[in-house]
């Protein structure tokens, strides 16, 4: 897939986040979505709180590896991570395993807004030149691609829903400014999250 | 039978079905019998922390994970330990090759691979030390016991008087 390139300054886009996850969930059924902490978080539970969506609170840039493992324990689903910049930055080898191994049913959306937005919005690396797109590529990542509008990326989360990958979406965002308020019971998502891939797995027959 | 063939065989027995590692010369036999075990996914991660994430995200789909690591990867892994594993209570085990104790030769291990057992403890993570190959069934299977029963990741410390500890 090609990227969105041209003599365009490179900003984040003009599409937000939680409209991005709302034209998400738009797409999904039964899908597994792993949230990284802070607005990932916050705007997947404010689109569409849901069973199957595991949220994280802590553990900074963890969200693509638990997606890793819950993506080979249960390869029958797509599994959906929503990472931040910030975040993924934190754990890049983190590309390197995925692109080795090749989970074809994972596909990693990338918030980036160039920005640690829940401290304050100082600047992160991809506001100063770094493309976690062409790092994907690098670490072994052929379905890679970064789009900057609403359409651009709807078109590709039903390619990356479709067929195999593992997917890197880069989704350059904005936030919105809105205070969207999460009830903090980790553990209560956590057990209704583990059930909900229980019943994911009865249902494939993968027990 | 060796110390390692009796780790791997209480591991499966308990039914550890996700490994992740980072290699270490003390705990290189375990891995490789854990990589030929049938129906264990195993996973080569590039930092100890990221094995913490993987294994829990294999747990949350179904799968009981060993984390098998040198103890300076404990310190590469506190974070994630913490705020997901025992905050979300989500549980793994943890096999962790002893460094900065008896028959340690490099200063700059001691600092922190004697901190482990504190470290991990002052998180929420207990830590049973494992000396003697004779003891591996019944302390494999207490660990695996109270880590999937109370939902929280727990320690297993492979000490240098069960390994024989790093060649120098």
């Amino acid at each position: 897939m090609t990227t969105e390139t041209g003599t365009a300054p490179e900003t984040a886009g003009t599409m937000t986040r939680f409209q991005a996850t709302q034209a998400l969930v738009a797409l999904l059924d039964k899908e597994p979505v792993i949230s990284s902490l802070g607005r990932s978080t916050f705007d997947l539970h404010g689109a569409r709180d849901r069973p199957e969506n595991f949220y994280l609170w802590g553990a900074m840039g963890m969200a693509s590896s638990v997606g890793l493992g819950l993506a080979r324990s249960m390869p029958h689903t797509k599994v959906i991570v929503l990472d931040g910049d910030g975040a993924l930055l934190m754990n890049l080898g983190s590309l390197t395993t995925i692109g080795v191994l090749r989970p074809a049913n994972l596909v990693v959306i990338v918030w980036d807004n160039e920005e640690y937005e829940s401290t304050g919005g100082q600047k992160t690396h991809t506001a100063r030149g770094t493309d976690l797109e062409r790092l994907a590529r690098a670490a072994g990542i052929d379905q890679a691609a970064t789009v900057r509008d609403l359409a651009a990326f709807q078109e590709a989360v039903r390619r990356a829903l479709a067929e195999p990958g593992p997917w890197l979406v880069v989704a350059k965002v904005k936030g919105d400014g809105v205070k969207r308020r999460v009830p903090r019971k980790p553990v209560y998502f956590k057990e209704r999250f583990q059930a909900a891939m229980a019943e994911l797995r009865a249902g494939a027959g993968e027990g | 039978m060796s110390w390692y063939e009796a780790m791997a065989e209480a591991l499966l027995a308990n039914g550890i079905r996700a490994m992740a590692y980072v290699p270490d010369e003390m705990t290189g036999e375990l891995l490789e019998r854990m990589e030929n075990a049938p129906d264990v996914d195993v996973y080569s991660v590039t930092r100890e922390e990221e094995g913490v994430g993987v294994l829990s995200g294999a747990y949350l789909g179904g799968r009981r994970g060993a984390l098998i690591i040198q103890a300076s990867g404990v310190g590469n892994s506190l974070n994630a330990l913490a705020s997901l594993n025992v905050a979300c209570k989500v549980p793994l085990l943890l096999v962790v090759g002893e460094r900065g104790g008896l028959k340690e030769f490099n200063p700059c291990q001691v600092p922190l691979g004697r901190a482990v057992p504190g470290l991990l403890e002052a998180i929420g993570v207990q830590t049973f030390r494992v000396d003697n190959e004779a003891d591996i069934p019944e302390l494999t299977q207490g660990a695996a016991t109270l880590a999937f029963s109370t939902q929280l990741p727990v320690a297993l410390l492979l000490t240098t008087r069960l390994t024989g500890g790093k060649p120098v």
